[in-house]
């Protein structure tokens, strides 16, 4: 079957009324848990898994992929208007969405978000239906050395090129580093850094810590500044709900750079949409013609993640249906599904069960339309919620925040935790440091330290796996050229200025 | 303390093995909750789930079950939400192998196996020792020989140190001398793409996941960790394959929380006994590739007790820092 058949077959399959109706419904459910922090797709996919099993394959597993990608659709709104990320590859959304909003743009950040996640998610689903299998290969011959280096470069990307103080960033990255490292570490089963909790056993959740640093903090210097009256602006008028051409312009890279950079990060299995993001957007400021505007409300800072972390599914996909590998989470709990229905996602599955495969496919394409003609009504609708005055909307925000912490693990020990990381933020906006590369080390540390120690397990000790495999080798050469960059602008103004002098 | 609540449970389990008649019959009157220790999609999680499916399709229970999941430091988090449930009879949990291995070695997970209320053994799953279809390795021996070899160089993917993949590997080392590297990877997505990427040698993995990638022709299997060959997979046993490794199976049963009242005890150990023998359990086994090996309470716990010495033996001879 060539994949225009396939496709075409595909398409009988998602088209059938039943099918558009459960695609309708998982996209559906999936916008609304990707509104609600702390209630996760997988969660939400593992408890209607059992309503599924009495349907067709095709149908079932049509609505618990639509959970699946319209959880993305929905998670950037929270990040927007209440700097609430409900899951880690929504926090870098939090940084420039949350800032567009409060300077009255929150109707245009949300169109954006929305238009962005349906161009990569489409894009992701047609790099899905036409490169699969090759790309599966390439994802294969990414290891920890691999891993690591990609890590590396994340991290150069985001935070050296960030921020008015170098100092004050990397201390607030090596505290969020330090701060994955708390748990039971993987390779010796030890604890560490638990202070005698064993409820720290199993480490800190990217939720609480999230939560806390941003939004808990957010509100607590909103109730200080109280005279604003507003935490943020409500847009007014139809021009200020809507993005302006202008900002759909500045956008344009962002929208290729989010679905590439998404889609093939999304293919590697260790690395997860988080990561993604944050290098969709590293991406975007190191080519930006002004990378000051970032962290200040600059869409395309916003378009660059949003786009990444839904071209990140259909790269998801890639490794799930045809190698049977899951990449994360719900992609293991997609696998659990489609196993259960005696189906093995696999190098087989395109050939042996083509109805389930290029009936999902297919649908995932009527899915993003659906989920843009659902998301973008609801722009105006959620823009207005910030007209509820701050007495109401901030308890709700705390309630949201602790509801989504106990929804953790079901402990009022992590509402305890959010508590205090709530206060850690405060302490850090009032210091002045920046929250993002906290957050940054935190939901990179504990994959980077992995891949590290794996490397030097493969290689018994020695540093140089890490330059000799090729992908590595020229990742970590880009890291360095990002670091030594600014280093050389300097040098090269100050000698210009020198000359200027002295001419 | 410690001695009033084996005595307790001593108590229970004789309780519960006088069998049903011997007392009032207990039926639960709230929604049942079966904790597990991992995140939707983990192989406990779906064991759970696939338990409430037959469940649900026989009609089995007057109340609706749902699965909690209470992931965390291993299987730490799940035991003491359990352990903090003490007395109560509308909650039990999934175990395995990890809930006998955290507290050996973890100082902190103080809520061990033996504190809560053994309910049921309800699987053994085997294991397939496998490389990738292009290895030189065409049998266990050649592999051992390798590594002989070259001590350390060869590789296998898999989970904690603690799992059953890293004790096998400490037996086979132990038995013949060769030696190679153990690499932890979190999840099995990323264990199995370092075995398929050829970045590992050598891996450990479930029947489930290994029959389609050997039907596609991308691993061999070398040997079948378990007692008896599993027809799926044209590979002999490590015994038949020559090596004398006690068996250690992975398992997975069935606890409820401390000082659980004897008639739930006998209530939920008879629902799941009902569970093990019907035809659909038996077809999610098959499918599987894991062995029904039910027993009830009193065995149960017996079975932990050796259980439990044979695998602290094995962890010391592995040379892994135990918390006492």
């Amino acid at each position: 079957m060539t994949v225009v058949e396939g496709l075409l077959h595909g398409f009988g399959v998602a088209l059938q009324p039943g099918n558009l109706l459960w695609c309708f419904v998982g996209c559906f459910l999936g916008t609304v848990v990707g509104i609600l922090p702390g209630l996760g797709p997988a969660a939400t996919i593992a408890m209607l898994m059992p309503l599924t099993f009495s349907m067709d394959p095709a149908g079932g597993i049509i609505m618990l992929s639509g959970i699946y990608y319209g959880a993305k659709y929905g998670g950037s709104t929270t990040s927007i208007l209440l700097n609430m990320p409900g899951e880690s590859s929504s926090v870098v959304s939090c940084i420039d969405g949350y800032q567009m909003a409060r300077k009255g743009r929150a109707g245009a950040a949300l169109g954006i978000a929305a238009i962005a996640s349906f161009i990569a998610g489409t894009v992701g689903i047609v790099a899905l239906t036409l490169v699969a299998p090759p790309i599966a290969e390439f994802a294969l011959s990414f290891s920890s050395p691999e891993y690591f280096a990609l890590m590396v470069l994340g991290l150069a990307l985001v935070v050296l090129l960030s921020g008015t103080s170098l100092l004050k960033g990397l201390i607030a990255l090596l505290v969020g580093l330090w701060l994955a490292t708390i748990g039971t570490d993987l390779f010796s089963a030890q604890s560490r850094f638990i202070f005698g909790q064993p409820q720290l056993l199993g480490g800190l959740d990217f939720v609480v810590v999230a939560i806390g640093v941003f939004a808990i903090a957010e509100i607590l210097g909103a109730i200080e500044r109280r005279a604003e009256g507003q935490l943020i602006p409500v847009p007014r008028g139809l021009r200020n709900l809507l993005p302006s051409w202008e900002e759909l312009k500045a956008c344009r890279f962002a929208f290729v750079n989010g679905s590439v950079t998404g889609f093939l990060i999304g293919v590697l299995p260790g690395a997860g949409s988080a990561i993604a993001s944050f290098i969709a957007y590293g991406i975007e400021k190191a080519v930006s013609r002004r990378p000051e505007m970032f962290g200040h409300g600059a869409p395309e800072g916003l378009a660059a993640p949003e786009g990444a972390n839904n071209a990140d599914t259909g790269g998801a996909l890639v490794p799930l249906l045809t190698l049977g590998i899951p990449g994360g989470g719900t992609t293991a709990i997609l696998l659990s599904a489609l196993v259960l229905w005696g189906i093995r996602p696999g190098p087989l599955m395109m050939q042996e069960s083509p109805d389930v495969f290029w009936g999902l496919v297919a649908s995932m394409y009527i899915g993003n339309v659906m989920l843009l003609l659902l998301n973008l009504p609801l722009v105006p609708l959620f823009a207005q919620m910030l007209r509820i005055p701050m007495f109401i909307l901030f308890p709700i925000i705390f309630g949201l925040a602790m509801v989504g912490a106990y929804g953790v693990s079901g402990r009022l020990f992590d509402v305890g935790l959010l508590a205090v990381f709530g206060l850690i933020g405060y302490a850090m906006a009032k210091l002045d440091y920046p929250s993002a590369p906290l957050i940054l080390g935190f939901v990179l540390g504990d994959a980077m330290e992995r891949a590290i120690r794996q490397s030097l397990m493969m290689s018994q000790g020695d540093l140089s796996i890490l330059f000799e495999r090729p992908l590595s080798a020229t990742m970590l050469a880009g890291a360095a050229v990002i670091l030594l960059m600014p280093l050389v602008g300097r040098f090269n103004r100050s000698r210009l200025q020198a000359l200027q002098e002295g001419g | 303390m410690k001695k009033q609540i084996v005595g307790g449970l001593a108590a229970i389990v004789a309780l519960a093995a006088m069998g049903p008649a011997a007392q009032a019959e207990f039926v639960p009157s709230r929604p049942l909750e079966i904790a597990v220790h991992a995140g939707p999609g983990s192989g406990n999680d779906v064991f759970a789930r696939a338990v409430i499916a037959v469940i649900d399709k026989e009609k089995l229970s007057p109340v609706r079950i749902q699965v909690a999941n209470k992931p965390g430091g291993g299987s730490t988090t799940a035991s003491a939400y359990l352990a903090s449930k003490a007395g109560e009879s509308n909650v039990i949990g999934v175990f395995t192998n990890i809930w006998i291995t955290d507290p050996l070695v973890q100082k902190e997970a103080t809520n061990t196996l033996s504190k809560l209320t053994p309910i049921a053994l309800v699987i053994t799953e085997p294991g397939l020792i496998a490389v990738r279809a292009d290895s030189p390795y065409k049998t266990l021996a050649d592999f051992i020989a390798a590594a002989k070899e070259k001590p350390g160089a060869l590789k296998q993917s898999g989970g904690s140190i603690l799992a059953r993949e890293n004790i096998l590997r400490q037996l086979l080392i132990k038995e013949t001398g060769a030696s190679w590297n153990f690499i932890s990877f979190p999840t099995g997505g990323e264990r199995l793409a370092a075995l398929l990427g050829g970045h590992v040698d050598m891996m450990i993995l479930e029947p489930g996941e290994a029959r389609d990638q050997v039907r596609s022709g991308k691993i061999r299997v070398l040997a079948q960790v378990s007692d008896t060959r599993l027809e799926a997979f044209d590979a002999p046993t490590l015994t038949e394959a020559g090596f004398k490794i006690p068996d250690l199976p992975q398992i997975r049963g069935i606890v409820g929380p401390p000082d659980m009242p004897a008639d739930a005890v006998a209530y939920y150990s008879g629902l799941i006994e009902k569970v093990a023998k019907s035809p659909e359990w038996k077809a999610y086994l098959e499918q599987n590739g894991f062995r029904s090996t039910f027993m009830g309470p009193a065995e149960t716990k017996a079975f932990i007790a050796t259980y439990t010495d044979q695998l602290r033996a094995t962890l010391v001879a592995a040379g892994v820092k135990l918390a006492d």
